[in-house]
């Protein structure tokens, strides 16, 4: 269906000017509500990710409103989410909605560690407050930094979180700063907040060792679980189309022992335009009867995003 | 009422130390009784970089059972290997507490990360040594204790004990970050954490000590050991901002419990104090209480938070 949102036609809270990225929705009886993660400027001339969101028609041509306030502030100084909420993963859970994000705090000798913490929403995903100023998962004995991506769902009532984990940061000559190697790994929890995880990378690599793999989504259809990512080299992959992200597939019977098989995943970057030169931070969700998924083009979602409707 | 009698200072790293790691400091003394010595475990530190920012490495020396001031053994390399680039304890390893077990003996330990907004970050590692505690070597990259929406941030300070074959963790829990003009300084309190293996932490979630000097009073070192029926604590604490001028450093302090939760603060009977003059003349701090047979000691650092080295005190009374 192509792409279906520009950030730099609007104005956004929080000074934000461009990015609308790892879209993902919540769908209401009337519309769908679509948060993504926009970009300001610091003093520092850093980048801050914040948290807004787009309402739409179920069609997806019209749009009925943009947030105008803050969806969720970042965390105060030291905290894990200080520097940054991206992505934000949302989850209606009978009357709240809970929002998983990914908070970064900038580093000395590494850019920026992440941790995943819970924010909850009882006003429709208007405004969420957190629970609490720390995360609910974070770096452990074999996960030591970088734990992050999360999209949680349900199923048989019980909470799955998909995330991913950092393996290693590696120097990389050509960027001048140590470039980061993550990995998809499983927790889950009966409450949503207190996790069980086995610290194990989930989906194999198909590119080498040092592959990237993020933002994995989760949908089941035809009694099978289906899981979107996205993967990439480890370095030169900002200006290089070759090696940037591109949407990997995985299948699962179990929720356990996941099949890669990127080959059928159907999807694939375009000849020309707005995703032509890389793929990422794809979101699955079902919509009065169909699978549906967001994702984001070229310059990791600097322009906006994109759907995409899945047959499966 | 306890009453500790001054022995005086064990090692002191400007004339003992040795090595590029071992210039400065002698921090957090922890020990471990063997059968013909004592090994007294404590972190140093190389002389500051550039930036005149210090990391913090472990290191043990050996005395003399019968004469704790005669030094027989100085490790001649740090013993626990600092984490990998972007791991989180990648510029430091301190403070430290060594357990034995029937088992294993292993250590547990504050890493450092540096941070861009707040100058550190702090979190609480595990390693085991194979060769009755001359190194350490880690089971994973990561701490054992990090993070919760509850305790967002520094985590040190950790103190390892079992007692009835649980296993105990205090420590310091980070509460909030001051701005304090551009110099921030963060403000932690002692808690407590219980294992049946010392991996899988269940944490009691509460602030353990009530607070003597102020709300934003820093609290660390809490040394727990059972003695006359009882559990004792004797602990750190400072006032938060301007900690390096006189009478705002570290001071011992002490709790009591029967239950190891419900902590009873009595700093009038810590039975410890500065000394009118010398290494520990402005501050006496993270106390160590061991027995050794049967008299009961308490290691101790002296001024600036150890630079100089630590020392050690007898127990003459307690009631």
């Amino acid at each position: 269906m192509g792409k279906i949102f520009d950030p730099t036609n609007y104005s956004l809270p929080n000074n934000c000017l461009a990015f609308a990225q790892s879209p993902q929705a919540i769908v209401f009886d009337h519309f769908v509500r679509i948060y993504f993660s926009t970009r300001e400027l610091d003093q520092y001339g850093k980048f801050l990710s914040h948290v807004a969101f787009v309402d739409f028609e179920k069609n997806f041509n019209e749009i009925i409103d943009i947030s105008h306030k803050t969806v969720l502030p970042l965390g105060e100084l030291g905290c894990f989410d200080e520097h940054g909420i991206f992505p934000f993963n949302v989850l209606k859970d009978s009357n709240r909605i809970l929002a998983y994000t990914t908070g970064w705090n900038r580093k000395i000798s590494v850019s920026a560690d992440a941790s995943v913490g819970l924010a909850i929403s009882d006003d429709n995903g208007l405004t969420f407050k957190k629970y609490g100023k720390g995360p609910v998962l974070t770096a452990s004995l074999k996960e030591p930094f970088l734990v992050c991506d999360a999209f949680v769902t349900k199923f048989d009532d019980q909470f799955h979180m998909w995330y991913i984990f950092g393996t290693k940061w590696i120097s990389d000559l050509l960027d001048n700063a140590p470039q980061r190697v993550y990995k998809i790994a499983h927790a889950t929890s009966s409450d949503g907040i207190h996790w069980k995880r086995d610290a194990k990378q989930i989906i194999s690599d198909t590119l080498n060792e040092n592959e990237c793999q993020a933002l994995p989504t989760v949908i089941k259809a035809n009694e099978r679980y289906h899981m979107y990512f996205c993967f990439r080299y480890a370095t030169d992959f900002r200006k290089n189309p070759e090696r940037s992200y591109r949407l990997g597939y995985a299948w699962s019977n179990d929720l356990i022992s996941w099949t890669r098989d990127d080959d059928n995943s159907g999807i694939a970057i375009s000849a020309e335009g707005w995703d032509s030169e890389m793929m990422c931070y794809p979101h699955l969700f079902n919509c009065d009867e169909k699978i549906l998924m967001l994702y984001n083009g070229n310059e990791f979602g600097k322009f906006g995003f994109g759907l995409a409707e899945l047959e499966v | 009422m306890f009453r500790w009698k001054k022995l005086g200072r064990i090692f002191n790293p400007a004339e003992l130390g040795h090595g590029y790691w071992m210039k400065e400091y002698a921090q957090a003394p922890s020990v471990l009784i063997f059968d013909s010595f004592v090994r007294i475990y404590f972190s140093s530190r190389p002389l500051p970089d550039h930036k005149g920012q210090y990391v913090s490495r472990l290191g043990f020396i050996d005395v003399e059972r019968e004469n704790l001031f005669n030094i027989v053994n100085i490790c001649k390399e740090p013993i626990l290997p600092l984490g990998s680039l972007g791991t989180f304890d990648e510029f430091g390893t301190y403070p430290a507490s060594v357990i034995q077990t029937e088992n294993e003996i292993r250590v547990y330990y504050a890493g450092w990360t540096r941070c861009e907004s707040v100058p550190f970050n702090a979190a609480i590692g595990v390693a085991f040594s194979a060769d009755q505690g001359n190194t350490f070597s880690k089971i994973g990259e990561g701490p054992v204790l990090s993070f919760t929406p509850d305790e967002p941030y520094v985590l040190g300070s950790p103190k390892i004990r079992r007692f009835n074959d649980i296993w105990y963790l205090w420590y310091s829990s980070g509460r909030q970050w001051l701005h304090n003009d551009g110099f921030p300084q963060p403000v932690y309190k002692i808690r407590m954490a219980q294992s049946t293996d010392g991996i899988e932490w269940t944490r009691l979630g509460e602030d353990l000590i009530q607070d003597r000097l102020e709300k934003n009073e820093c609290q660390a070192s809490p040394d727990v050991f059972f003695y006359q029926g009882i559990y004792h604590m004797f602990f750190s604490y400072r006032y938060n901002l301007n900690f390096k001028d006189v009478g705002r450093g570290y001071k011992m302090g002490y709790a009591y419990s029967i239950d190891l939760i419900h902590w009873k603060r009595d700093d009038e009977k810590v039975g410890i104090g500065i000394s009118e003059i010398g290494w520990d003349s402005e501050s006496v701090s993270y106390g160590f209480v061991f027995e050794l047979d049967k008299q009961i000691y308490m290691l101790h650092q002296g001024n600036e938070i150890g630079k100089y080295g630590f020392g050690l005190a007898e127990l003459e009374s307690y009631k």
